[in-house]
């Protein structure tokens, strides 16, 4: 096994409320190879999106720790948290997560512009031309189809060069033939990149074109982490 | 962030419309605040060079005694312009052959350099067209008083005497700037050079002089004179300003000063409830944004810095505008009240920009910067997990904020502890009680609403259904227009106040002097050519020699030694009449604390005296009982302060020396005076039995029109020993400055509105997404746009009914404190304003709210359920 760029161990989740403490996530163990893929399924309420926080580093679990990239994330501040994040981490969203007021060019030299990346302008339109946008670069996101925002929001990931991309149900607000064509280039651009993909889905079809699988139920691993059936 | 991708939000922000609200708040109130501090820094200087002109002067000191050449040297090292005067009072003999004329008149001896401020005014001939003059009496002649003429029975180029020398009379004197302001001149005036004064041998030790020392120059040189030379003034030299000079424009003008801040800052925390408003909306519409930034590896403290940064260019923006805004309201004020300001006025100073500058970078930091700052604090996790809550800004940080800087603006503003205890108390007060009664609003128009047809209901479930909000919205609405309905009310009475200190025939000339044969013939004289109802109140003079069996001298000594301080020694003033007709405010200015002249060492200085049979107008006893009309008792009342200042009190018995006869009276009882009337009024009054068989002169006040004057010279004419007064310069001045307040305080009116009108559309602009929302959904489900209109309508009509309710209790509790503790005013009760708030508010908030959510109705539900 090459060199774990992700690792959990012991990942425990839960919040109060009213009716007492509810617990979200409960013992998550796995190790994940650098450039390797990982989908994170099951039913919803099951914990998925809450284990992609924690793992991501935007949020804290109750007890346990994960590594990103060499680095314990778990005992950071929240101001060493988001430069991990912003040196090795990237992020595709079910909802887009577009800046209205940005126009696609601006949206995906954000990173590379928070980061103080001086050639954040030409990076950006390249990853715009290789997912087919450069036509579109002064459009801002309400002039753009569904699709053709989560494409954005895809040249966004990757134009930050992340280890571990992020992706929590990238297709899940696009119609099947456009979901097909921004998970393809979803995993085109992560395999040109070596980066680690790591993607939240109900979708089965998605989750089969990864490496590997975890499947939740009621926020326990249903088996140990399992190298996809595809 | 980096600057250019601050810049860069900002731009965007801007554009999208976002970012309009809270500027726009911000440029009101810092447009409001310089606009009425520009207004006042003008209103001020043009009322200070006035108020200069009836000193002659920007300052004077003043004494019986000559001036230590140190002054002199204090002022010229200042670099300021110096001037000396000296007035007494003194017989004028005019001999023709059979014909010997002597008249008292109030002599003026000035120099070439006099007067400092103002002009003298003054005709070839008695009672001619006036003229300006920049000229001074030269030596060997004097300029007389249009009367003098008559009464002496001289033409210009005759020869007059004023104690041992002989001048030429030159010119008729028309009018000199220090004439009025509390220095009534005794008798006509006689003006002659300063160098003449030693001639006429008439200054001899223990004669009445008042010596000035009149000064010029900018406000920071003369109190720097006034600090080198402080302790050299007491106890027998008195330093006057200009404002003191003229004690009830000094008044006026502290009133309206008082009602134009409050009026100013009341605007500014409406302003500032809007720049908040403003601000959660744009914090709010931010909480994805900064999710996703986050999520890119934006830090929190590059978050801070990146919010505060476009908090600060929309700051520096709104400062620059507002000033802008302001100076341009404040021209068009100057411009709109025309000739009332001189045009000559310096430029306003810095401080009206510098207010206007901090009231908006406090407005930003107290009232903007919670929410922005709160926004560091927004999890990430909100960016896949939308049920996460947005703000994270505390409650308590963002409240007391706000508190704070409200509080620190009002103390700024106010400079008055007082009036920022009772706001604030107001304030939080009025809050709890106004969520507590829109609560019960709230709930009963629910109950209401169940019965009512399709339209209300909606709008009373609405209500009912965000009431949080709507809690929050009636109580600001409710303070909206409270503030509004305070100032009008506040606004109101001091109006009517100061015209009704100053109807349209106050007296403007008095007369003295009358003696009792001439009295029924000058009161037949005034009944027939000017505005007269009488009477002819008796007078003399007379000191207090004795109080209960103890020396005057002594009595003094013995309350100096007990550690009272507070006596003055301005009884021996100007001769008959002048204090007790329009005494001197700045008394207290007086206050001598050495061991001076008069004190311990003299009795009590020469008063008038009248007598009375019925309490006089104007006057409230407050202490003691007025007497019977047919009382043979020898009783005295006593003006209340002037007896405390001196320690007398009801029971005392006090010894007169009535031209040097004795008589001895019981104080009776004391009295408060409305000094500000204009008519006679007396510190002593004695019973008529004490004053049986004493020789008394007479006085009376009467209203002449400018044309009517030339009366003057025919009472003069056929009574040329009596004394006549004029004060309508003086008149004229204050209703001008009337004028003029009443218009500022109008424009301040005018500027609450319009920050009114901006919170009520900041808090509907809040609402809105939620609103939209709604209706969107109520309009797909088939609700018609004249439906969801109505019911919005309806919605608002009620909400501003609900305001206008508990915003009249709390104007009403409000009000009575201003007028009875801030103003001095009374209290009036207004019960139509019970029904007019209610109105008011449904009006004014429905009107608004329909306007400010038109779009809102207008838009096609598809646009609006795709853009949320």
């Amino acid at each position: 096994m090459t060199t774990p760029i992700l690792r959990a161990q012991g990942l425990v989740k839960r919040v109060p409320t009213v009716e007492g403490e509810l617990t979200i996530l409960d013992g998550i163990d796995f190790t994940l190879p650098a450039g390797a893929s990982l989908a994170v399924v099951g039913a919803s309420g099951s914990g998925k999106t809450t284990l992609l926080g924690i793992l991501a580093g935007l949020d804290l679990p109750t007890s346990g720790q994960v590594w990103l990239d060499g680095a314990e994330i778990t005992s950071m501040s929240e101001e060493e948290r988001a430069r991990a994040r912003a040196n090795a981490v990237g992020f595709v969203f079910q909802t887009f997560q577009l800046i209205d007021s940005l126009t696609a060019l601006e949206n995906v030299m954000l990173p590379a512009e928070l980061r103080g990346d001086g050639s954040a302008r030409a990076d950006a339109a390249e990853y715009l031309r290789r997912v087919g946008l450069e036509e579109r670069v002064t459009h801002y996101p309400r002039q753009l189809s569904g699709g053709e925002q989560q494409r954005v929001a895809i040249a966004r990931a990757f134009a930050s060069r992340p280890s571990v991309l992020f992706a929590d149900e990238p297709t899940g607000n696009l119609d099947t033939a456009t979901g097909r064509r921004v998970a393809d280039l979803l995993f085109d651009l992560n395999r040109e990149s070596s980066a680690t993909l790591v993607l939240v889905t109900h979708d089965k079809a998605l989750a089969g074109r990864c490496e590997h699988v975890i499947t939740l139920e009621a926020g326990r691993m249903a088996m140990p982490m399992a190298r996809a059936a595809g | 962030m980096t600057l250019s991708l601050v810049l860069r939000l900002t731009a965007r922000d801007w554009r999208a419309g976002e970012l309009r609200l809270l500027l726009a708040a911000l440029l009101v109130a810092v447009g409001t605040v310089s606009a009425i501090s520009l207004f006042v820094d003008r209103l001020h200087r043009a009322l200070l060079a006035e108020s200069a002109t009836f000193l002659a002067a920007d300052a004077a000191i003043s004494s019986s005694y000559e001036f230590p050449e140190a002054f002199r040297e204090a002022a010229r090292a200042a670099d300021l312009g110096l001037a000396e005067t000296i007035g007494f009072p003194s017989m004028v003999f005019a001999e023709k052959p059979g014909n010997f004329r002597s008249q008292l008149a109030g002599v003026k001896a000035v120099a070439e350099d006099y007067p400092l401020r103002g002009i003298l005014r003054i005709a070839d001939a008695p009672f001619g067209g006036a003229q300006v003059t920049r000229d001074t009496p030269e030596r060997g002649e004097v300029w007389l008083d249009s009367r003098l003429f008559p009464a002496l029975d001289v033409e210009p180029g005759d020869q007059v005497s004023v104690g041992y020398e002989k001048f030429t009379v030159r010119r008729a004197l028309v009018s000199e700037p220090d004439r009025g302001g509390g220095l009534f001149a005794m008798g006509p005036r006689l003006l002659m050079h300063i160098d003449d004064v030693p001639a006429t041998r008439v200054i001899q030790p223990g004669s009445r002089i008042d010596y000035r020392l009149l000064l010029a120059g900018d406000n920071q040189a003369l109190q720097g004179v006034r600090e080198a030379i402080e302790d050299q003034l007491r106890p027998n030299y008195r330093w006057i300003s200009a404002r003191e000079a003229s004690p009830f424009i000094e008044r006026a003008v502290g009133r309206a000063e008082s009602f134009l801040l409050l009026g100013g800052l009341l605007a500014v925390l409406l302003a500032g409830i809007a720049v908040a408003l403003g601000a959660n909306r744009y914090a709010k519409r931010h909480f994805d944004h900064v999710g996703v930034l986050k999520t890119l590896g934006a830090t929190p403290r590059s978050i801070l810095t990146g919010y505060l940064g476009l908090l600060s260019l929309v700051g520096a923006l709104g400062v620059a505008l507002g000033l802008a805004l302001g100076l341009l309201a404040h021209q068009g004020i100057l411009i709109a009240l025309g000739s009332f300001i001189p045009t000559e006025l310096p430029l306003p100073g810095a401080r009206p920009f510098l207010l206007g500058a901090i009231t908006g970078l406090i407005c930003l930091l107290a009232f903007a910067a919670p929410p922005l700052v709160a926004l560091r604090r927004i999890s990430p996790m909100r960016v896949i997990r939308r049920d996460l809550p947005g703000t994270t800004a505390s409650t308590v940080a963002t409240y007391g904020c706000a508190a704070a800087g409200a509080l620190g603006l009002l103390v700024w503003y106010s400079g008055d502890v007082f009036l920022t205890f009772w706001l604030l108390i107001g304030g939080v007060g009025v809050s709890v009680v106004f969520a507590a009664l829109a609560l019960v609003l709230l709930r009963s128009g629910r109950t209401l609403g169940m019965q009512a047809g399709s339209g209300w209901r909606l709008a009373l479930a609405g209500l009912q259904r965000r009431y949080r909000e709507n809690t929050a919205q009636i109580v600001v609405f409710g303070f909206a227009i409270m503030l509004l309905l305070i100032l009008l009310l506040v606004r109101t009475s001091l109006i009517d106040e100061w015209q009704a200190q100053i109807p349209v025939n106050t007296p403007n000339h008095f007369v003295l002097n009358v003696t009792p044969e001439e009295k029924d013939d000058v009161d037949a004289l005034l009944r027939a050519n000017a505005d007269y109802e009488g009477p002819l109140f008796p007078m003399m003079r007379g000191r207090i020699v004795a109080v209960n069996g103890v020396d005057a001298a002594e009595f003094r000594r013995q309350r100096w030694a007990a550690g009272f301080r507070d006596d003055d020694d301005d009884d021996d003033d100007e001769g008959p009449s002048p204090d007790d007709i329009a005494p001197q405010q700045a008394e207290g200015e007086e206050e001598e604390e050495g061991e001076g002249r008069g004190r311990g060492g003299r009795g009590f200085g020469s008063r008038n005296l009248t007598f009375a049979t019925e309490l006089p107008e104007n006057n409230v006893v407050v202490g003691g009982e007025w007497w019977d009309a047919d009382s043979p008792e020898r009783l005295v009342s006593l003006e209340d302060d002037y007896a405390q200042r001196r320690g007398f009190a009801v029971g005392d018995e006090l010894s007169f020396d009535i031209g040097g006869l004795p008589m001895v009276a019981t104080v009776s009882n004391l009295r408060r005076v409305e000094w500000d009337s204009l008519q006679p009024n007396f510190f002593v009054i004695l019973s008529p039995g004490a004053l049986e068989g004493f020789p008394a002169t007479y006085m009376t006040s009467f209203h002449l029109p400018v044309e009517d004057k030339r009366f003057l010279n025919e009472l003069i004419a056929a009574h040329p020993t009596i004394t006549v007064i004029e004060i309508d310069a003086i008149i004229r001045q204050v209703q001008s400055i009337v004028d003029r307040v009443t218009g500022a305080v109008e424009l301040v009116l005018y500027l609450v509105l319009a920050s009114g009108a901006l919170v009520l559309t900041a808090s509907i602009q809040a609402s809105r997404d939620q609103r939209m929302k709604e209706h969107a959904l109520l309009r797909a489900l088939g609700g018609t746009r004249r439906l969801i209109g109505g019911a919005l309508a309806a919605e608002f009509a009620v909400l501003g009914a609900f305001a206008g309710i508990v915003a009249v209790i709390g104007a009403e509790v409000s009000v009575f404190s201003l007028e009875t503790q801030v103003f001095d005013l009374g209290y009036t009760s207004r019960p139509w304003f019970w029904l007019v708030g209610p109105l008011f508010g449904a009006a004014l908030i429905a009107t608004v709210g329909v306007l400010a959510t038109r779009r809102l109705v207008n838009t096609p539900p598809a646009t609006v359920l795709r853009e949320l």
